[in-house]
Protein backbone atom coordinates (compact mmCIF):
# COMPACT_ATOMS: atom_id res chain seq x y z
CA UNK A 1 0.00 0.00 0.00
CA UNK A 2 1.44 3.42 -1.15
CA UNK A 3 1.54 5.43 2.72
CA UNK A 4 3.21 8.82 0.71
CA UNK A 5 0.95 11.72 1.17
CA UNK A 6 1.41 14.32 -2.32
CA UNK A 7 0.95 17.50 -1.29
CA UNK A 8 -1.83 19.81 -2.41
CA UNK A 9 -0.96 22.19 -5.07
CA UNK A 10 -1.47 25.58 -3.76
CA UNK A 11 -4.95 26.83 -5.59
CA UNK A 12 -4.37 29.12 -8.33
CA UNK A 13 -6.31 32.08 -7.00
CA UNK A 14 -7.35 35.05 -8.91
CA UNK A 15 -4.68 37.07 -6.92
CA UNK A 16 -1.96 34.60 -8.10
CA UNK A 17 -3.17 34.65 -11.48
CA UNK A 18 -3.98 38.64 -11.31
CA UNK A 19 0.27 38.82 -9.96
CA UNK A 20 1.51 36.46 -12.31
CA UNK A 21 -0.33 38.66 -15.33
CA UNK A 22 1.95 41.70 -14.10
CA UNK A 23 4.64 40.21 -14.36
CA UNK A 24 5.82 40.66 -18.41
CA UNK A 25 4.44 44.63 -18.01
CA UNK A 26 6.60 45.05 -14.93
CA UNK A 27 9.67 43.53 -16.69
CA UNK A 28 8.86 45.77 -19.54
CA UNK A 29 8.90 48.70 -17.23
CA UNK A 30 12.08 47.66 -15.58
CA UNK A 31 13.85 47.23 -18.85
CA UNK A 32 12.60 50.29 -20.23
CA UNK A 33 14.04 52.25 -17.38
CA UNK A 34 17.10 50.67 -17.62
CA UNK A 35 17.84 51.72 -21.66
CA UNK A 36 17.01 55.03 -20.31
CA UNK A 37 20.14 54.89 -17.80
CA UNK A 38 22.03 53.42 -20.53
CA UNK A 39 21.42 56.14 -23.35
CA UNK A 40 22.17 58.63 -20.83
CA UNK A 41 25.34 56.88 -19.46
CA UNK A 42 26.71 54.84 -22.15
CA UNK A 43 25.82 56.45 -25.39
CA UNK A 44 23.12 53.29 -25.97
CA UNK A 45 21.18 54.51 -29.14
CA UNK A 46 17.36 55.33 -28.26
CA UNK A 47 16.38 53.14 -30.89
CA UNK A 48 17.44 50.23 -29.19
CA UNK A 49 17.88 48.04 -25.71
CA UNK A 50 13.31 47.95 -25.26
CA UNK A 51 13.06 51.31 -24.25
CA UNK A 52 10.58 52.02 -27.31
CA UNK A 53 12.74 55.27 -28.22
CA UNK A 54 13.08 53.85 -31.83
CA UNK A 55 10.86 56.68 -34.36
CA UNK A 56 11.26 59.45 -32.18
CA UNK A 57 14.98 60.39 -32.42
CA UNK A 58 17.99 60.58 -35.43
CA UNK A 59 20.15 59.45 -33.14
CA UNK A 60 19.56 55.87 -34.47
CA UNK A 61 22.51 53.36 -35.85
CA UNK A 62 21.51 55.01 -39.56
CA UNK A 63 23.08 58.16 -38.45
CA UNK A 64 26.54 57.06 -36.14
CA UNK A 65 29.63 55.25 -37.95
CA UNK A 66 32.89 53.96 -36.47
CA UNK A 67 36.41 54.94 -37.65
CA UNK A 68 39.20 52.50 -36.88
CA UNK A 69 42.72 54.06 -36.71
CA UNK A 70 46.03 51.66 -36.25
CA UNK A 71 49.08 53.28 -35.38
CA UNK A 72 52.79 51.38 -35.65
CA UNK A 73 56.37 52.50 -36.24
CA UNK A 74 56.06 53.60 -40.07
CA UNK A 75 52.58 53.08 -39.73
CA UNK A 76 49.48 55.15 -39.19
CA UNK A 77 46.13 55.18 -41.29
CA UNK A 78 42.54 54.64 -40.76
CA UNK A 79 41.35 50.98 -41.23
CA UNK A 80 37.89 49.98 -43.49
CA UNK A 81 35.88 48.03 -40.88
CA UNK A 82 36.68 44.10 -42.82
CA UNK A 83 33.55 41.67 -42.90
CA UNK A 84 34.97 39.94 -40.09
CA UNK A 85 34.45 43.47 -37.48
CA UNK A 86 31.23 44.54 -39.03
CA UNK A 87 29.02 42.89 -36.19
CA UNK A 88 31.62 43.75 -33.14
CA UNK A 89 31.94 47.65 -35.17
CA UNK A 90 27.81 47.36 -35.54
CA UNK A 91 27.33 46.54 -31.56
CA UNK A 92 29.36 49.68 -31.07
CA UNK A 93 27.68 51.75 -32.75
CA UNK A 94 24.56 50.66 -31.05
CA UNK A 95 26.75 50.85 -27.39
CA UNK A 96 29.75 52.63 -27.55
CA UNK A 97 30.58 51.77 -24.23
CA UNK A 98 34.27 51.30 -22.72
CA UNK A 99 33.69 47.10 -23.19
CA UNK A 100 32.38 47.26 -26.33
CA UNK A 101 35.04 49.36 -28.01
CA UNK A 102 37.98 47.71 -26.23
CA UNK A 103 35.94 44.06 -28.12
CA UNK A 104 36.20 45.98 -31.34
CA UNK A 105 40.01 46.81 -30.95
CA UNK A 106 41.11 43.65 -29.49
CA UNK A 107 39.41 42.23 -32.69
CA UNK A 108 41.35 44.76 -34.72
CA UNK A 109 44.37 43.91 -33.28
CA UNK A 110 44.22 40.05 -33.55
CA UNK A 111 43.18 40.40 -37.69
CA UNK A 112 46.16 42.69 -38.11
CA UNK A 113 48.57 40.13 -36.60
CA UNK A 114 46.72 37.22 -38.66
CA UNK A 115 47.82 39.57 -41.60
CA UNK A 116 51.03 39.88 -40.74
CA UNK A 117 50.56 43.80 -40.33
CA UNK A 118 52.32 45.67 -37.81
CA UNK A 119 50.35 46.88 -34.58
CA UNK A 120 50.81 48.66 -31.23
CA UNK A 121 47.59 50.53 -31.12
CA UNK A 122 44.24 50.79 -32.21
CA UNK A 123 41.78 54.10 -31.81
CA UNK A 124 38.19 53.27 -32.03
CA UNK A 125 35.91 56.30 -32.31
CA UNK A 126 32.19 56.24 -32.73
CA UNK A 127 30.57 59.56 -34.26
CA UNK A 128 27.09 60.38 -34.64
CA UNK A 129 25.53 63.47 -37.48
CA UNK A 130 24.36 65.87 -35.66
CA UNK A 131 21.27 67.86 -37.64
CA UNK A 132 21.05 71.62 -36.72
CA UNK A 133 17.49 72.84 -35.62
CA UNK A 134 16.25 74.63 -38.29
CA UNK A 135 18.62 74.39 -41.57
CA UNK A 136 19.23 70.81 -40.73
CA UNK A 137 23.40 71.49 -41.50
CA UNK A 138 24.95 68.34 -40.53
CA UNK A 139 27.89 68.22 -38.73
CA UNK A 140 29.94 65.26 -37.54
CA UNK A 141 30.67 64.50 -33.61
CA UNK A 142 32.51 62.59 -31.62
CA UNK A 143 30.35 60.74 -29.20
CA UNK A 144 33.22 58.08 -27.61
CA UNK A 145 37.04 57.12 -28.18
CA UNK A 146 38.94 54.36 -26.88
CA UNK A 147 42.64 53.76 -27.61
CA UNK A 148 44.03 50.55 -26.88
CA UNK A 149 47.87 49.16 -27.20
CA UNK A 150 48.51 46.29 -28.28
CA UNK A 151 51.18 44.76 -25.79
CA UNK A 152 48.44 44.24 -23.63
CA UNK A 153 47.35 41.15 -25.82
CA UNK A 154 49.27 38.23 -26.47
CA UNK A 155 49.38 36.72 -29.78
CA UNK A 156 48.54 33.69 -31.04
CA UNK A 157 51.82 32.25 -29.73
CA UNK A 158 51.16 33.32 -26.33
CA UNK A 159 53.74 36.78 -26.40
CA UNK B 1 4.98 20.03 -9.62
CA UNK B 2 3.04 17.87 -11.44
CA UNK B 3 4.12 17.72 -15.00
CA UNK B 4 0.61 18.43 -16.13
CA UNK B 5 0.28 21.48 -14.94
CA UNK B 6 3.28 22.79 -17.98
CA UNK B 7 1.76 20.66 -20.81
CA UNK B 8 -2.14 21.38 -20.65
CA UNK B 9 -3.75 24.39 -20.10
CA UNK B 10 -5.18 25.23 -16.59
CA UNK B 11 -8.11 26.29 -18.60
CA UNK B 12 -10.56 26.44 -21.18
CA UNK B 13 -8.68 28.26 -24.17
CA UNK B 14 -11.15 29.14 -26.09
CA UNK B 15 -10.70 32.25 -28.30
CA UNK B 16 -7.94 32.65 -26.59
CA UNK B 17 -6.78 30.01 -29.00
CA UNK B 18 -6.82 32.47 -32.12
CA UNK B 19 -4.13 34.87 -30.29
CA UNK B 20 -1.80 32.01 -29.83
CA UNK B 21 -2.00 30.96 -33.52
CA UNK B 22 -1.62 34.53 -34.85
CA UNK B 23 1.82 34.72 -32.60
CA UNK B 24 2.56 31.51 -33.85
CA UNK B 25 2.30 32.28 -37.59
CA UNK B 26 4.59 36.00 -36.65
CA UNK B 27 7.20 33.70 -34.88
CA UNK B 28 7.37 32.02 -38.57
CA UNK B 29 7.24 35.06 -40.64
CA UNK B 30 9.82 36.91 -39.21
CA UNK B 31 12.48 33.84 -38.37
CA UNK B 32 15.24 35.25 -36.02
CA UNK B 33 18.03 34.78 -33.92
CA UNK B 34 21.47 33.09 -34.30
CA UNK B 35 21.58 29.08 -35.27
CA UNK B 36 21.01 28.34 -31.36
CA UNK B 37 17.64 29.98 -31.58
CA UNK B 38 16.50 30.35 -34.64
CA UNK B 39 15.38 26.25 -35.41
CA UNK B 40 13.93 26.17 -32.15
CA UNK B 41 11.71 29.20 -32.54
CA UNK B 42 10.98 28.01 -35.64
CA UNK B 43 9.95 24.56 -34.79
CA UNK B 44 7.98 25.06 -31.80
CA UNK B 45 5.55 27.93 -33.65
CA UNK B 46 5.16 25.18 -36.63
CA UNK B 47 4.61 22.69 -34.07
CA UNK B 48 2.01 25.09 -32.36
CA UNK B 49 -0.08 25.45 -35.75
CA UNK B 50 0.09 21.78 -36.26
CA UNK B 51 -0.43 20.40 -32.96
CA UNK B 52 -3.37 21.94 -31.30
CA UNK B 53 -1.51 20.41 -27.53
CA UNK B 54 1.52 21.92 -28.74
CA UNK B 55 -0.21 25.63 -29.18
CA UNK B 56 -2.24 25.54 -26.10
CA UNK B 57 0.61 23.79 -23.34
CA UNK B 58 2.26 26.72 -21.21
CA UNK B 59 5.79 25.57 -21.47
CA UNK B 60 5.57 25.68 -25.27
CA UNK B 61 5.45 29.44 -24.58
CA UNK B 62 7.46 29.84 -21.42
CA UNK B 63 10.05 28.12 -23.72
CA UNK B 64 9.71 30.20 -26.85
CA UNK B 65 10.17 33.14 -24.56
CA UNK B 66 13.10 32.09 -22.95
CA UNK B 67 14.49 31.35 -26.87
CA UNK B 68 13.29 34.91 -27.91
CA UNK B 69 15.28 36.05 -24.35
CA UNK B 70 18.56 33.87 -25.60
CA UNK B 71 18.72 36.11 -28.64
CA UNK B 72 18.60 39.74 -27.21
CA UNK B 73 21.09 38.33 -24.87
CA UNK B 74 22.91 37.00 -27.99
CA UNK B 75 22.38 39.98 -30.08
CA UNK B 76 22.47 42.48 -27.84
CA UNK B 77 22.52 45.51 -28.27
CA UNK B 78 21.22 45.16 -31.92
CA UNK B 79 17.51 43.61 -31.48
CA UNK B 80 14.69 46.09 -32.32
CA UNK B 81 11.93 47.18 -29.75
CA UNK B 82 9.22 44.76 -30.79
CA UNK B 83 11.43 41.92 -29.94
CA UNK B 84 11.64 42.33 -26.09
CA UNK B 85 7.84 43.04 -26.43
CA UNK B 86 7.55 39.60 -28.14
CA UNK B 87 9.79 37.97 -25.07
CA UNK B 88 7.04 39.69 -23.21
CA UNK B 89 3.93 38.67 -24.83
CA UNK B 90 5.55 34.73 -25.16
CA UNK B 91 6.14 35.08 -21.37
CA UNK B 92 2.33 36.11 -20.30
CA UNK B 93 0.91 33.58 -22.48
CA UNK B 94 2.70 30.98 -20.80
CA UNK B 95 1.95 32.34 -17.60
CA UNK B 96 -1.74 33.20 -18.48
CA UNK B 97 -2.58 29.38 -19.97
CA UNK B 98 -1.59 28.00 -16.11
CA UNK B 99 -4.74 29.68 -15.13
CA UNK B 100 -8.12 28.45 -14.46
CA UNK B 101 -9.67 31.46 -16.27
CA UNK B 102 -7.47 32.06 -19.41
CA UNK B 103 -8.81 34.99 -20.88
CA UNK B 104 -8.47 37.78 -18.00
CA UNK B 105 -4.75 37.45 -16.42
CA UNK B 106 -3.78 37.52 -20.97
CA UNK B 107 -6.44 40.55 -21.41
CA UNK B 108 -4.99 42.44 -18.24
CA UNK B 109 -0.54 41.83 -19.56
CA UNK B 110 -2.06 42.19 -22.88
CA UNK B 111 -3.87 45.97 -22.20
CA UNK B 112 -0.73 46.96 -19.68
CA UNK B 113 2.19 46.10 -22.43
CA UNK B 114 0.72 48.19 -25.19
CA UNK B 115 -0.37 50.75 -22.61
CA UNK B 116 3.82 50.77 -21.05
CA UNK B 117 5.31 50.27 -24.30
CA UNK B 118 2.97 53.45 -25.63
CA UNK B 119 4.03 55.36 -22.48
CA UNK B 120 7.52 55.08 -23.37
CA UNK B 121 7.31 55.53 -26.83
CA UNK B 122 5.82 59.12 -25.96
CA UNK B 123 7.82 59.82 -23.07
CA UNK B 124 10.80 59.33 -25.88
CA UNK B 125 9.33 61.85 -28.25
CA UNK B 126 7.93 64.49 -25.67
CA UNK B 127 10.07 64.74 -23.22
CA UNK B 128 13.43 62.70 -23.89
CA UNK B 129 14.36 63.30 -27.18
CA UNK B 130 16.06 66.17 -28.53
CA UNK B 131 14.75 66.56 -32.44
CA UNK B 132 11.39 64.74 -32.27
CA UNK B 133 9.14 67.93 -31.53
CA UNK B 134 10.41 70.64 -33.50
CA UNK B 135 10.07 68.45 -36.52
CA UNK B 136 13.86 67.83 -37.01
CA UNK B 137 13.18 63.78 -37.10
CA UNK B 138 10.88 63.74 -39.67
CA UNK B 139 12.26 65.81 -41.76
CA UNK B 140 15.40 64.17 -42.00
CA UNK B 141 13.86 60.85 -41.90
CA UNK B 142 11.57 61.22 -44.92
CA UNK B 143 14.34 62.74 -46.82
CA UNK B 144 16.89 60.28 -46.37
CA UNK B 145 15.12 56.98 -45.13
CA UNK B 146 14.84 54.95 -48.94
CA UNK B 147 11.23 53.09 -47.42
CA UNK B 148 10.03 56.51 -46.96
CA UNK B 149 10.52 58.06 -50.58
CA UNK B 150 7.80 56.81 -52.29
CA UNK B 151 5.47 57.70 -50.17
CA UNK B 152 7.44 61.19 -49.73
CA UNK B 153 6.86 61.87 -53.77
CA UNK B 154 3.42 60.85 -53.65
CA UNK B 155 2.55 63.60 -50.95
CA UNK B 156 5.82 65.66 -50.30
CA UNK B 157 5.37 67.87 -53.64
CA UNK B 158 8.85 67.00 -53.72
CA UNK B 159 10.20 65.72 -57.42
CA UNK B 160 13.33 63.19 -57.57
CA UNK B 161 15.99 65.66 -58.06
CA UNK B 162 14.88 67.88 -55.65
CA UNK B 163 14.86 64.32 -53.41
CA UNK B 164 18.36 63.78 -54.74
CA UNK B 165 19.55 67.08 -53.81
CA UNK B 166 18.24 68.12 -50.34
CA UNK B 167 19.96 64.22 -50.01
CA UNK B 168 23.22 65.82 -51.08
CA UNK B 169 22.80 68.68 -48.53
CA UNK B 170 22.23 66.64 -45.54
CA UNK B 171 25.62 64.76 -45.99
CA UNK B 172 27.86 66.55 -43.51
CA UNK B 173 31.22 67.70 -45.04
CA UNK B 174 34.49 66.99 -44.03
CA UNK B 175 35.78 69.71 -40.72
CA UNK B 176 36.11 73.07 -42.34
CA UNK B 177 35.34 72.28 -45.91
CA UNK B 178 32.39 73.95 -48.00
CA UNK B 179 31.06 73.59 -51.29
CA UNK B 180 31.37 76.16 -54.37
CA UNK B 181 27.89 75.54 -55.22
CA UNK B 182 25.99 74.49 -51.98
CA UNK B 183 22.61 72.70 -52.27
CA UNK B 184 19.72 74.56 -51.39
CA UNK B 185 17.37 72.77 -49.18
CA UNK B 186 14.27 72.66 -50.66
CA UNK B 187 10.84 71.76 -48.39
CA UNK B 188 7.89 72.71 -50.43
CA UNK B 189 4.46 73.57 -48.58
CA UNK B 190 2.84 69.48 -49.19
CA UNK B 191 6.44 67.98 -47.40
CA UNK B 192 6.05 70.78 -44.31
CA UNK B 193 2.22 69.37 -44.04
CA UNK B 194 3.65 65.99 -43.99
CA UNK B 195 5.96 66.37 -42.01
CA UNK B 196 3.61 68.27 -38.96
CA UNK B 197 1.19 65.52 -39.82
CA UNK B 198 3.62 62.96 -39.32
CA UNK B 199 5.48 64.48 -36.05
CA UNK B 200 1.87 66.08 -34.27
CA UNK B 201 -0.29 62.88 -35.36
CA UNK B 202 1.73 60.51 -34.41
CA UNK B 203 2.60 61.63 -31.20
CA UNK B 204 -1.36 62.69 -30.24
CA UNK B 205 -2.25 58.88 -31.20
CA UNK B 206 0.23 57.26 -29.28
CA UNK B 207 -0.40 59.43 -26.15
CA UNK B 208 -4.10 58.53 -26.51
CA UNK B 209 -3.56 54.63 -26.89
CA UNK B 210 -1.26 54.60 -23.76
CA UNK B 211 -3.75 56.53 -21.32
CA UNK B 212 -6.91 54.39 -22.89
CA UNK B 213 -4.72 50.95 -22.16
CA UNK B 214 -3.59 51.82 -18.94
CA UNK B 215 -6.69 52.92 -17.41
CA UNK B 216 -9.51 50.74 -16.76
CA UNK B 217 -12.18 52.18 -19.15
CA UNK B 218 -15.22 50.88 -20.48
CA UNK B 219 -18.45 51.44 -22.77
CA UNK B 220 -17.57 54.20 -25.87
CA UNK B 221 -13.75 54.63 -24.33
CA UNK B 222 -12.87 50.45 -24.56
CA UNK B 223 -14.55 51.02 -28.28
CA UNK B 224 -12.37 53.75 -28.70
CA UNK B 225 -8.98 52.45 -27.55
CA UNK B 226 -9.55 49.45 -30.04
CA UNK B 227 -10.56 51.88 -32.36
CA UNK B 228 -7.42 54.01 -32.23
CA UNK B 229 -5.06 51.07 -31.99
CA UNK B 230 -6.42 49.57 -35.44
CA UNK B 231 -6.04 52.93 -36.94
CA UNK B 232 -2.55 53.31 -35.38
CA UNK B 233 -1.45 49.84 -37.09
CA UNK B 234 -2.99 50.75 -39.87
CA UNK B 235 -1.75 54.16 -40.75
CA UNK B 236 1.46 53.47 -39.29
CA UNK B 237 2.32 50.27 -40.74
CA UNK B 238 1.89 51.05 -44.24
CA UNK B 239 5.04 53.12 -44.13
CA UNK B 240 6.96 51.60 -41.25
CA UNK B 241 8.63 48.59 -42.32
CA UNK B 242 8.65 46.94 -38.93
CA UNK B 243 5.23 44.87 -40.01
CA UNK B 244 6.67 42.24 -36.71
CA UNK B 245 5.66 45.26 -34.25
CA UNK B 246 2.40 46.01 -35.69
CA UNK B 247 1.78 42.00 -35.64
CA UNK B 248 2.18 41.87 -31.70
CA UNK B 249 0.25 45.14 -31.45
CA UNK B 250 -2.55 43.13 -33.55
CA UNK B 251 -2.53 39.72 -31.14
CA UNK B 252 -2.73 41.81 -27.87
CA UNK B 253 -5.52 43.58 -28.81
CA UNK B 254 -7.27 40.68 -30.11
CA UNK B 255 -6.61 39.43 -26.89
CA UNK B 256 -8.76 41.31 -24.88
CA UNK B 257 -11.45 41.02 -26.82
CA UNK B 258 -14.84 39.16 -25.56
CA UNK B 259 -15.60 35.95 -27.57
CA UNK B 260 -19.24 37.99 -27.94
CA UNK B 261 -17.50 41.06 -29.89
CA UNK B 262 -16.97 39.15 -33.17
CA UNK B 263 -16.89 42.26 -34.89
CA UNK B 264 -13.82 43.87 -33.16
CA UNK B 265 -12.45 40.08 -33.45
CA UNK B 266 -12.86 40.55 -37.03
CA UNK B 267 -11.62 43.85 -37.27
CA UNK B 268 -8.17 42.46 -36.04
CA UNK B 269 -7.64 39.51 -37.96
CA UNK B 270 -8.32 41.78 -40.89
CA UNK B 271 -5.88 44.15 -40.08
CA UNK B 272 -3.47 41.84 -39.16
CA UNK B 273 -3.48 40.63 -42.65
CA UNK B 274 -3.68 44.12 -44.16
CA UNK B 275 0.39 44.52 -42.09
CA UNK B 276 1.09 41.25 -44.33
CA UNK B 277 0.22 42.60 -47.48
CA UNK B 278 1.67 46.19 -46.54
CA UNK B 279 4.84 44.08 -45.95
CA UNK B 280 4.88 42.89 -49.38
CA UNK B 281 3.42 44.88 -51.65
CA UNK B 282 5.76 48.08 -52.58
CA UNK B 283 2.10 50.21 -52.52
CA UNK B 284 3.49 53.70 -52.51
CA UNK B 285 5.73 52.79 -55.43
CA UNK B 286 2.86 51.04 -58.19
CA UNK B 287 0.73 54.27 -56.82
CA UNK B 288 3.36 56.49 -57.81
CA UNK B 289 3.98 54.68 -61.50
CA UNK B 290 0.50 54.64 -61.60
CA UNK B 291 0.21 58.51 -61.72
CA UNK B 292 2.98 58.30 -64.14
CA UNK B 293 4.28 62.33 -65.56
CA UNK B 294 2.16 63.10 -62.29
CA UNK B 295 4.67 61.35 -59.84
Amino acid sequence: MDTRVSSPEPPYTVRLSTALALAPPALLVLVACVQIFLTRNTGLTPWKGGGFGMFATNDGNQFRYVRLFVDAPDRSEELEIAPSLEDLAARAQALPGAAQLERVARAVVARERRKGRPVETVRVEVWWIDFARGTLKATDRLLRQHQFHAYRQMDSAGR
Amino acid sequence: MRIGKWTRPGGEVGPAELVLRLTAIELLLRPMGPWFIKPFVLLLAGLALVAPQVLRAPVTWLALALLVAGRLIADWPLPDNHIYLLAYWCLAAGLALQAPDIRSPLALTARLLIGFAFFFAVSWKALLSPDYLDGRFFRVTLLTDERFADAVLLFGGLSQKQLAENRQYLEPLPEGAELLHPPELVEPAAFQALVLLSTWGTLLIEAAIAVLFLLKVRGALATARHALLLLFCVATYAFAPVAGFGWLLLVMGLAQCREQEIWLRRSYVTVYFLVLIYSEVPWAAVALRGLGPLG
